[in-house]
């Protein structure tokens, strides 16, 4: 998983196919949407997604642990999928390869767990987190920067972008995507889709193919 | 047999009306009473269904000579499954008069859809001696607990218009119903009616399965007169070279329409049916009120009312879609009118016979050309009309999402014991080659979830009780019941008025695109979109001028093979000056700039043209063999040219041809152009060349939703299942990904290779060309047979860049 470089309100990050941020000012891993327990959340229903799904999600984000050696992890909304399931119980026992590491996550629509569970799976909840200017937050939209000038950081909308070539090609990436209020993350969970935001004048745009990052 | 009670009474009956039976009747129902199933083909309006019908009205009556007339509650013993519901009110109306007439009280029942829950109620606590149903309404019978005994008295099934259902996994669906009632029913009798294709035998063969015992086909042999007219453009020059829409010749057909008592117009797509419906009224207003709309997305009370309206005379004019197309016999349509081409003799015929429903009238349709190359497709529909040249219809095999399905419906009712499955399964034309492995690999894919059981799972839909597979998550059996069908269409929503009144159902894909306030029409009614509330679209009446209509998707046709053919032999005749149509002459200025610019490929040969326009590099070819296989031609060549150095190409394509298009000039001539459609190394140029993934990624949106894998949620309950939504192609990506062995995948790449490559016909063009001439020309501009295929945005990929350089290459779009 190769990474870019990224100076951005004074900070230095690196921007990695992995599909997370590394700050390295706060030695912060920043992800959004992990979604673990989507899998057997539908397995659960009935419908037979593939089981392994979290294990290789949870793997990658153990690579990025290893590389970067982060002190906290940052998750801007969406950790988990849904009510607890037994993929809860499997992110329990991974999560206690790194007790050293802070996880906090700043919840997003589809974290509905009783804040017990959190508590247990050694997971700090928080409505929004400011840090050193930047402020965390799962979709912008429910709440706004409040003035200060503070930049966003989000998740929430699982972006992508359209790219286009000479003789009508296209490609549709995952993308990460810094406009001028704030930055959207990409999706983590490979069980997660794309959605295409239009990039705007001011904004700046690094898209995701195979193992590399690439500025567009 | 003609001395048995029955058939004199039948006969008395006939003769009363001054009738008699036609020569195929009593041949059909001497099969049957003797025992033999089997298939009649007929045309419509021939009597094919009293062909069957009163085959078990003669039985019943020799089986109960003395009170056949008293006995009522007789259990269901007759199943009609037709695949419209528009038709089962017509076959029910024509039976319950002749059992009225018969002095036979039996009772007809339909089950469809359309059918208030009240009568299905009814229906449970006794089932109707008839009931005419759709294959979707047999499988949620089996749905339901104690269904063996609603068919303990069945003793014939009749699949209508089955060469309809043939070619589709509803087929399948009635293919796999069928397998179960033969296990509750082994002496049952099974009888198909189809109308003529190519391959006869072999439908009866999918119909009946390995069922023992003589099997027969029964043609009635008549002939039907057709006569083709061709609306043809005033000025050929000025009729536009590309387009689907052909509203410049409405004036033509006005007059048409309105020396006829009642026209059907056939378009071939719902979008472009609201159109034509709005710009003729806009033309004749005094029409309003004369004229309806049907398609599949209009509300099913006015569909039934236009259909009743078509019955009594009281409509000037229908505009349809393939909604109207099956065998609904319309006596006072008189004028058929087709606009665009329709892609296939059958279905041409099928049109055609909409118009004169009767055994000597004369059947005439008109032809609307909506680009000027259409014209020549007229031509060509003639001759093929002639020469009886009839498409065949493919049968679906091992379709393991309709099984998945089929199980799960076993489950939530009875259970199923599955060896006894297995071999009813396996008993279908479709399942006959399914090996035990992979009917081990369904079962546990629904019992364990496919794969390897890891300590933490929890999936949980089907299990072993005794001996017997059921469902017992009370929640997951009606999700199931809501979702039994092998159609799938886009989400769609309910469109209503805010002050209430149903319209009919739009995409929800569509309705996505629109902000509060914009103006779309919908059933021929210009709306106001206002909100989206419990999965309803609200909107009020607009008096906006402009409004969007929707495009629906799907329905784009290939050309078929036998289409194709002729195609090219009317552009040699055109060529050679022996064309005497008027279709071909009228094109004739058309031709001669195609010639100027270009050429005229004769039937032995083949042209390329070579074209630099803004957009690039342009390579068009023509094999005129329908757009699918093109698609797969295309990338074909392309992979073959990619091989000769890094190049990436975008490929569009119609029925006459494809295009290539790259940013770079394409390195092909006279030298190397024989070589780039050999058949040599073909399949495994083609396993390497064709994107298969992206194929099978599409059929796989349809595999998802039959097994299903892709909730799409309840009818007016959208928010309690979101954490369940999830996309077919996100769940192919994570199957393709962590689950490779998935027999759902698999069978959406055979899909792939098999219905949409055609691999067969497309080795067959290559060794036709191979022993054609080549032509290749460097027009200074588009000519006439390029511009249409240059217009269109459905675009196809294929590369041999790296991803990297690729997107170094590109741009954001924005």
């Amino acid at each position: 998983m190769e990474d870019i470089r990224y100076e951005m309100k004074g900070g230095h990050w690196r921007l990695s196919a992995g599909k997370a941020v590394y700050w390295e000012e706060e030695r912060a891993l920043i992800v959004a949407d992990l979604h673990v327990g989507k899998a057997a959340h539908f397995r659960k229903a009935g419908i037979a997604v593939p089981g392994n799904i979290v294990e290789e999600d949870l793997y990658r984000l153990q690579q990025l642990i290893t590389k970067y050696n982060p002190q906290r992890l940052i998750v801007v909304g969406d950790m988990f999928h849904s009510s607890a399931n037994n993929e809860v119980q499997y992110f329990r026992i991974w999560r206690n390869q790194f007790p050293h590491i802070r996880f906090e996550l700043v919840t997003g629509n589809h974290d509905i767990m009783d804040p017990s569970v959190y508590a247990s799976l050694d997971v700090q909840l928080m409505d929004t987190l400011t840090l050193g200017g930047i402020y965390f937050v799962h979709d912008p939209k429910d709440k706004p920067v409040n003035g200060g000038g503070l930049y966003a950081m989000s998740g929430h909308i699982h972006p992508g972008v359209w790219m286009v070539g000479n003789g009508r090609q296209r490609l549709r990436l995952p993308c990460f995507y810094f406009g001028v209020e704030g930055a959207i993350l990409p999706a983590f969970s490979a069980f997660t889709g794309t959605y295409c935001v239009e990039p705007g004048e001011d904004s700046e745009v690094f898209v995701i193919g195979g193992t590399g990052v690439f500025k567009v | 047999m003609k001395n048995t009670p029955g058939w004199q009474a039948i006969e008395q009956w006939l003769g009363a009306k001054g009738l008699a039976p036609f020569a195929f009747q009593e041949e059909a129902w001497e099969h049957y009473l003797q025992g033999c199933s089997g298939l009649v083909n007929a045309p419509t309006g021939f009597g094919k269904t009293f062909s069957l019908f009163l085959g078990t009205v003669i039985r019943w009556i020799n089986e109960n000579p003395k009170d056949y007339r008293k006995r009522t509650g007789n259990g269901l013993r007759l199943m009609w499954i037709t695949p419209l519901r528009a038709l089962a009110k017509d076959i029910g109306r024509a039976m319950e008069e002749a059992l009225r007439e018969l002095d036979v009280p039996w009772a007809v029942g339909i089950r469809s859809g359309d059918t208030p829950a009240s009568v299905r109620e009814k229906q449970k606590r006794s089932m109707p001696e008839v009931l005419i149903i759709t294959p979707e309404s047999l499988h949620i019978l089996l749905a339901q607990r104690e269904y063996p005994k609603r068919f303990e008295h069945l003793e014939t099934i009749v699949a209508d218009e089955w060469h309809e259902l043939l070619g589709s996994k509803r087929g399948v669906m009635t293919e796999l119903g069928i397998s179960r009632l033969r296990g509750l029913r082994p002496h049952l009798r099974i009888w198909g009616i189809s109308a003529t294709i190519g391959n006869l035998d072999e439908a009866l063969d999918v119909l009946l399965g390995n069922l023992p015992g003589e099997r027969v086909i029964v043609r009635a042999d008549v002939h039907k007169a057709i006569e083709v007219e061709s609306i043809l453009p005033d000025e050929i020059e000025k009729y536009p070279w590309a387009g689907h829409m052909g509203l410049r010749l409405l004036h033509k057909v006005l007059p048409v329409i309105m020396e006829s008592n009642t026209t059907l117009l056939f378009t071939n797509t719902r979008g472009q049916s609201e159109i034509w419906y709005h710009q003729i009224l806009k033309q004749c207003p005094e029409l309003a009120g004369a004229i309806a709309l049907h398609h599949g997305s209009i509300d099913a009370e006015l569909r039934i009312w236009v259909e009743e309206a078509l019955h009594t005379g009281t409509l000037k004019l229908v505009v349809c879609t393939s909604s109207l197309d099956l065998g609904v016999d319309f006596r006072p349509v008189d004028t058929v009118i087709q606009v665009g081409s329709p892609k296939g003799v059958a279905r041409f015929l099928q049109r055609a016979g909409r118009s004169g429903h009767r055994p000597d009238a004369v059947s005439r349709i008109w032809f609307l050309p909506t680009h000027s190359l259409e014209l020549v497709e007229a031509a060509a529909l003639k001759d093929a009309m002639a020469e009886n040249m009839i498409e065949s219809r493919m049968p679906v095999i091992l379709a393991y999402d309709v099984l998945l399905q089929y199980l799960m419906t076993l489950s939530v009712s009875e259970g199923f014991e599955p060896e006894e499955i297995r071999k009813e399964v396996q008993s279908t034309f479709c399942f006959r080659e399914m090996t035990n492995e992979e009917w081990h690999w369904c079962l546990s894919f629904l019992v364990s979830g496919g794969e390897a059981l890891q300590v933490y799972d929890e999936y949980h839909k089907v299990h072993l009780v005794g001996d017997r597979y059921y469902c017992t998550s009370k929640q997951q059996a009606m999700r199931h019941r809501l979702h039994i069908g092998a159609i799938v269409s886009d989400a769609m929503l309910k469109v209503r008025y805010m002050t209430g009144g149903y319209i009919g159902v739009i995409e929800e894909y569509f309705i996505s695109r629109l902000s509060p306030g914009d103006s779309f029409r919908l059933s021929g009614h210009n709306l106001e979109f206002v909100m989206i509330k419990d999965m309803t679209v609200l909107v009020r009446k607009s008096k906006s001028k402009k409004s969007i209509v929707p495009s629906w998707n799907g329905g784009r046709m290939p050309l078929s093979a036998n289409l194709g053919m002729m195609l090219r032999r009317k552009f040699h005749e055109a060529m050679a000056g022996k064309a005497h149509e008027p279709e071909i002459v009228i094109l004739q200025p058309l031709f001669e700039l195609q010639q100027m610019l270009s050429h005229i490929p004769r039937e032995n040969e083949l042209l390329m043209e070579q074209i630099q326009t803004e957009d690039g590099y342009h390579l068009f070819v023509y094999p005129f063999e329908g757009r699918l296989v093109h698609e797969v031609m295309a990338m074909l060549l392309a992979w073959r040219i990619s091989q000769l150095h890094p190049i990436t190409f975008s490929i569009a394509m119609n029925d006459y041809g494809f295009e290539l298009l790259s940013d770079q000039p394409i390195p092909v001539d006279d030298t190397n152009a024989d070589e780039l459609f050999s058949v040599e190394n073909l399949t495994t140029d083609l396993q390497s060349s064709v994107n298969a993934t992206e194929m099978a990624r599409r059929k796989f949106r349809d595999i998802s939703v039959i097994a299903g894998l892709v909730f799409q949620g309840y009818p007016g309950k959208s928010k309690a299942n979101r954490h369940l939504q999830s996309s077919a192609s996100l769940l192919f990506k994570v199957f393709e990904d962590y689950d490779a062995q998935n027999i759902l995948v698999r069978q959406a790449y055979n899909e792939a290779f098999f219905y949409q490559m055609e691999e067969a016909r497309l080795r067959e063009t290559l060794e036709r060309i191979r022993n054609s001439k080549i032509v290749i020309t460097f027009p200074q501009r588009l000519t006439p047979f390029c511009f249409p295929i240059k217009v269109d945005s459905l675009r196809e990929e294929l590369t041999s860049e790296k991803l990297e350089d690729r997107i170094k290459k590109m741009t954001l779009w924005q």
